[in-house]
């Protein structure tokens, strides 16, 4: 896969901040690329670089194999064949549905025959799941969801090669976003368009991505495989970013790590002695403990401190009181505190099945499953 | 503290509004004189219709003269005569002064008039007075045509006012059909030549004259070249001339004499209104304006209009009244409202 | 009417009371069961309100019924004879003529204009913002008189074109510049990445979103082109208008005025119908929330200097030109002409009808605009499109109407102040109507009901909390009537008490007796007294851009 989107060096400041910071970015053509980063972390400005919206201060993009802002090139938005989708649609307000879709289409139809307009309109809509009367509708009469299509089937009239989508989902309520998001995502892979999308959801990015690129403060922390990136994060900045973590201290020999919850798999296997190991909070395995049930290698007890109720599951925190590891947070060095000593032990956040019946108070046992991710850094 | 400032601005604005609508503004009605009948007091109001500057300076000395307060309304002839007939009773005029003969007329057939005293119509020769002697004249103009000799030849200049309806003038002279000065010497034509011969005279009128609004207007247009002549009256050329002359100075009068109803001395009138509030003081302000130092005015002023009062004579620079060769119309005679009518259907209104 | 007027003297069908009001109209009372300004069923309106309301808009009806009626009295043979004539389709010739050129002209020029100092790079784009207004603090006629001091072979209908462009372009140019900044910038985006460029952009999406403000701004320019007087009188130009004053010096107010009357009323009715046509039911709401990011300027490269001529061009002719006229006669006048006694009192007694006019008309608006907000049924909006309907018409229509039924049927408020503040009231409510409603609408009614749950009586309540909110709405609305009345010239020519000197009469007399270097001073004041409030005009339609 070549690709089709080229990114390298990329600078970008607006007065005297900072927004983007040596980006360097390819996105392999006909794949989904999601950017994702808190407000303010420069995606949408990534994008408006890409769209042509914005010139970089410095680097290289190009689009296709066509360079489209560097060194003696700066194309304009319009003339770089790439669609965009807005983060609310930016519909055209007083142009009914049929005429927005229309706008762009290339000068053959929008010279063509009524008919040709309005049933090229139609497969447009049908793509995007639109009944064909909708072409008659103002963009007002329509739900948030409905004005994201037609912004997608507006963009797709030009069958650009490439597509870039801004947050196009976050201003939808929650059951609308992930129909909309199925959508728009079944489309783009039926046409084979080489896509980016910038979100600061987590969960739609992992969803959405074939590839997911992190952005925190105007730089790329990692790009990647959703998995790879979720399972594998470079960091703890990217490990609590894209979910839930339970970062605990450690000591590495040969791969495996001897922390709170007993001894645990990590990888990279290459590191040794003190570190930290993250590890999702579906690894962890919750049991209600009999007396005397901690005898597995990875496991130990503890106590249930607190309930979070959440419906489908519930959090608990719990107090650790294993012996064998270091018993309380990494700062404290481990000749502090005697090991078997019962009290204070460490807090863990995990996660259980609502239905256990867990009540504060409860003796459980943890066990990690699968292997944890190893920081060379402290908490 | 804040406070205090705000309440003081909002004192001051409610001060100048009142100062403004009230203070200043209020016309003082017009008060009945004192206790002696025979001397003036009070003030009165004047519909004029006659040049602002003149009537102002009027009423100042007869003001420093008498005591009485005088509040004009500015207004055209036709416009005030009309008016006041609108009025009726209830009109707060004291005074009616106009330019041309015709709106007072109006007034006069209205019955709106108290007979003027016969010591102010004694000041007045005859001929410039109605012969029903409830008004008088005031003053006087006489029509003239300035041209712009760098356009014009004087043989090519047109012997009477008739001959502008000939079609060698068309697009070559200019007038102010809209005001009452030249509606003034219209109701002389109808006078002198009747409706039919007026008619078809505005006709021509409309198809040959330029038409601007004001005689000054049209004396500037003159001298700026923009037309070779136009049918004015005489003063708007020396006031001009006394000013700075800028819009006159390329122009010269032609008067038409010969009794021509281009030679027309148009008679400026003044009268009582019979429902008068202060009849005392309004009589007094009439026979002010017609005795000596009134019709004096009219000599040392810059109104240039000739006096009607034979004890003053006009400005020197003015060529005197006699030597007009007017035609003798009787000012009671001219009738505004068929003029108006006429010009309307020309087309003029 | 008047040479300046609000962006808006007609609100755009406010969207947030459509469909409430249906839903209001339960009892044959039409009163009955109405919602408040929260959507839920609330209390009657205080019978006096509703009472002051009604009285304002039939108050506001009279000079309508009046030409309608004298039409009737005079008798069809008579009507028709003084309408059919050669002069009455000569003028509206002129007239038409006027108005066909003018307001296309004005509305290119505004829109343009607009474009140049909201959306490009070019320097200096918030002075020329500013500045561009300011032709709003010159009356037309002292433009005109400006212009033919400047070149007095002015006359005829393309100078009147000129002056009435150059006066009257900020009409179209301030709501497009507020409506400009408050389009989404994403959707010029979404067209570009469609494949515009600048220019698609500016055409087939910027452009039509403009439609509505233009079309404000052009029904605007359209009522001044038909009511102005003065800036055409003095270059000869006979519009229907200047018709009119001329017979009514010719005959006071004789049936042949009236005619014209109707006729000139006939054309402003034309427009509104025409203006209302063209907006049809069609809003532009900004669809979603948008981003709140500026929208880039855009570098005019190659046209730079043509964008710099055409704003500097645009404000020498506007401005320029009036004000160096007035500038050579004050210079040429000297001192001698500050001397001028009545200039202190002319002074005095504009900014005192102003002043009082503005007050009064804002007291008065107040019911119509309350109604409205708070109370929305046929019955408000009705009242609210008499008084729009009322001040469409021209200033010498609604003073000759008053004159003729003073004089006839209340002959003691007959050459009063009060009849002159009557009239004022008549044109300029809807100044006042539109900010007081934007201001009202915006109080919201939780504010007021949080007092009276703390223990305060409803009208203290509104006293302390709602009035608080909408007194820069109701200063924004004082001001723009003041500037109405500040430079009006036909209607207190006909109808002011003896004696009286405004500003504009003054001016307009020594204008008449040209008396150039005398009109000067007058001018001058008129246009310093009208400045500020043009500034105010300004910096508000920023500021509700904003909102």
């Amino acid at each position: 896969m070549t690709a089709a989107i080229e990114l390298s060096g990329v600078n970008k400041s607006f007065g005297s901040s900072r927004i983007l910071e040596d980006i360097a970015l390819s996105v392999p053509e006909g794949s989904r690329t999601v950017v994702v980063g808190s407000s303010g972390s420069g995606k949408t400005t990534l994008l408006r670089l890409i769209s042509g919206f914005e010139l970089p201060d410095s680097g290289t993009i190009s689009v296709l194999g066509r360079t489209v802002a560097g060194p003696g090139a700066a194309v304009a938005a319009h003339r770089r064949g790439i669609g965009f989708v807005a983060q609310d649609g930016a519909l055209f307000p007083h142009l009914t549905v049929g005429q927005n879709i229309a706008f762009g289409l290339g000068p053959a139809l929008r010279g063509g025959t009524r008919k040709q307009r309005a049933r090229a309109v139609s497969e447009l809509l049908e793509m995007v799941s639109l009944r064909p009367d909708f072409a008659a509708r103002r963009p007002d009469e329509l739900s948030g969801g409905q004005q994201q299509r037609v912004a997608l089937a507006r963009a797709l009239a030009r069958q650009p090669r490439v597509m870039l989508l801004d947050e196009p989902f976050s201003s939808l309520d929650a059951g609308l976003r992930a129909a909309t998001r199925d959508i728009v995502a079944e489309t783009l892979e039926r046409v084979g368009i080489t896509t980016v999308l910038v979100t600061h959801d987590q969960a739609e990015a992992m969803s959405f991505a074939h590839q997911l690129a992190v952005l925190r403060d105007g730089n790329l922390c990692q790009v990647g495989p959703p998995r790879e990136v979720y399972w594998r994060p470079v960091d703890l900045f990217t490990a609590r970013f894209l979910g839930d973590a339970v970062v605990l201290p450690a000591t590495i020999s040969d791969g495996f790590a001897a922390c709170a919850l007993g001894t645990v798999a990590v990888a990279p296997t290459s590191l040794r002695g003190d570190a930290c190991i993250m590890l999702r909070p579906e690894q962890i395995m919750v049991e209600h403990c009999e007396s005397g049930g901690a005898d597995s290698a990875a496991s130990c007890t503890g106590q249930v401190e607190a309930v979070d109720f959440y419906g489908p599951e519930v959090q608990l925190a719990v107090r650790l009181f294993c012996v064998g590891a270091p018993a309380s947070g990494f700062p404290q060095s481990p000749g502090t505190q005697s090991p078997g000593t019962q009290s204070p032990g460490t807090l863990v956040h995990v996660r259980q099945h609502g239905t256990m019946g867990t009540v504060v108070g409860s003796r459980v046992s943890l066990t990690a499953r699968g292997t944890a991710t190893a920081f060379a850094a402290r908490p | 503290m804040i406070l205090t400032r705000r309440w003081a601005l909002l004192t001051a604005i409610g001060t100048v509004a009142l100062l403004g609508v009230t203070g200043c503004s209020a016309p003082e009605e017009s008060s009945p004189g004192a206790t002696d009948a025979s001397t003036p007091s009070g003030s009165i109001t004047v519909y004029n219709a006659q040049h602002e500057e003149l009537t102002q300076a009027w009423a100042d000395e007869f003001t420093a003269e008498t005591g009485v307060t005088v509040t004009l309304r500015n207004g055209d002839d036709s416009e005030l005569g009309n008016q006041l007939v609108q009025e009726g009773a209830a009109s707060k005029a004291d005074v009616f002064l106009t330019e041309n003969s015709p709106a007072i007329s109006l007034v006069d057939k209205a019955g709106l008039f108290a007979p003027v005293d016969d010591a102010t119509l004694a000041q007045v020769p005859k001929q410039f007075q109605p012969s029903t002697g409830t008004w008088t004249g005031i003053a006087a103009r006489s029509t003239v045509f300035a041209y712009n000799p760098s356009m014009i030849s004087a043989g090519e200049l047109p012997a009477s006012l008739l001959d502008l309806a000939d079609p060698a003038w068309a697009g070559r002279w200019a007038a102010s059909p809209s005001g009452a000065d030249f509606q003034a010497i219209v109701s002389a034509l109808l006078e002198l030549k009747g409706e039919a011969a007026t008619s078809d005279w505005l006709a021509a009128m409309k198809e040959n004259a330029v038409v601007y609004k004001g005689n000054s207007t049209v004396m500037k247009a003159v001298n700026a070249g923009e037309i070779p002549g136009g049918v004015i009256y005489h003063y708007y050329w020396f006031a001009d001339q006394a000013g700075t002359g800028e819009n006159s100075s390329s122009t010269q009068m032609h008067y038409f004499k010969n009794q021509d109803p281009g030679a027309f001395v148009s008679v400026s009138g003044g009268g009582v209104l019979e429902t008068s509030a202060n009849p005392v003081a309004a009589q007094a302000f009439l026979a002010f304006i017609t005795g000596k130092a009134g019709q004096e005015i009219l000599k040392t002023g810059t109104s240039f209009e000739y006096p009607v009062s034979d004890a003053v004579d006009a400005n020197p620079a003015m060529v005197p009244l006699r030597e007009l060769d007017a035609p003798v119309i009787d000012p009671s005679k001219l009738n505004s409202t068929k003029v108006t009518d006429l010009m309307t259907e020309a087309g003029f209104l | 009417m008047i040479p300046a007027a609000p962006p808006t003297a007609k609100p755009a069908p406010d969207p947030s009371d459509t469909g409430r009001g249906a839903v209001a109209e339960t009892g044959a009372t039409g009163l009955a069961g109405r919602t408040d300004a929260a959507g839920r069923v609330g209390k009657r309106p205080s019978p006096f309100i509703v009472a002051a309301a009604v009285t304002v808009s039939v108050l506001g009806l009279l000079p309508l019924g009046y030409v309608i009626v004298t039409g009737i009295l005079t008798g069809w043979p008579t009507l028709s004879a003084l309408v059919f004539r050669p002069r009455v389709g000569e003028l509206l010739l002129n007239t038409i003529g006027l108005v066909v050129i003018t307001v296309p002209l004005t509305a290119a020029i505004g829109v343009a204009a607009a474009w140049l100092v909201g959306r490009t790079s070019l320097r200096g784009h918030r002075v020329f913002a500013v500045l561009l207004a300011t032709p709003l603090a010159v009356p037309a006629f002292v433009n005109s008189y400006g212009w033919v001091s400047a070149v007095p072979s002015l006359n005829g209908l393309w100078s009147g074109v000129l002056i009435a462009t150059l006066s009257y372009f900020p009409l179209v140019y301030l709501p497009c510049v507020a409506a400009l900044r408050r389009l989404d910038p994403t959707v010029e985006e979404a067209a570009e990445s469609l494949g515009s460029g600048a220019w698609g952009v500016f055409f087939r999406v910027i452009l039509p979103q403009l439609r509505l403000p233009i079309l404000g701004g052009a029904l605007l320019v359209g009522l001044h082109l038909l009511s102005e007087y003065g800036a055409f009188a003095m270059i000869r130009f006979d519009t229907f208008t200047t018709a009119i004053v001329e017979q009514y010096r010719s005959t006071f107010n004789g049936p042949a005025a009236n005619a014209l009357a109707g006729v000139l009323v006939l054309l402003c009715l034309f427009l509104l119908i025409g203006e209302s046509g063209a907006r049809g039911r069609s809003r532009y709401a900004r669809i979603g929330s948008g981003v709140a990011r500026v929208t880039p300027r855009r570098s005019l490269r190659a046209f730079t200097p043509v964008g710099y001529l055409f704003l500097g061009g645009l404000f020498a002719l506007a401005i320029g030109v009036p004000f160096w006229s007035v500038i050579r006669w004050l210079y040429q006048g000297g001192a001698i002409v500050w001397t001028d006694a009545v200039l202190v009192q002319a002074l005095l007694q504009t900014v005192g009808y102003g002043l009082v006019g503005a007050a009064v008309t804002c007291v008065l608006a107040f019911p119509v605009a309350f109604l409205a907000v708070r109370y929305p049924s046929r019955l408000s909006r009705g009242l609210e499109s008499v008084n729009y309907l009322t001040s469409s018409l021209p200033g010498i229509v609604t003073a000759l109407a008053l004159v003729t039924i003073s004089i006839r049927f209340v002959q003691p408020l007959y050459q009063t102040t009060v009849l002159v503040i009557v009239t004022y009231l008549l044109m300029f409510l809807p100044r006042a109507l539109v900010n007081l409603r934007a201001g009202l609408a915006q109080v919201p009614v939780g504010l007021e009901e949080a007092a009276r749950s703390l223990g305060k009586h409803p009208f203290a309540a509104f006293l302390s909390v709602t009035t608080r909110f909408f007194a820069p709405s109701a200063l924004a609305a004082g001001a723009l009537v003041f500037l109405g009345i500040v430079t009006e010239l036909t209607a207190t020519l006909l109808l002011a008490p003896s004696g009286t000197r405004t500003l504009a009469i003054q001016f307009w007399s020594k204008v008449n007796d040209i008396n150039y270097v005398g009109a000067a001073p007058y001018a001058l004041l008129m246009i310093v007294l009208s400045l500020p409030v043009t500034y105010l005009l300004f910096a508000r339609s920023r500021l509700t851009s904003v909102s």
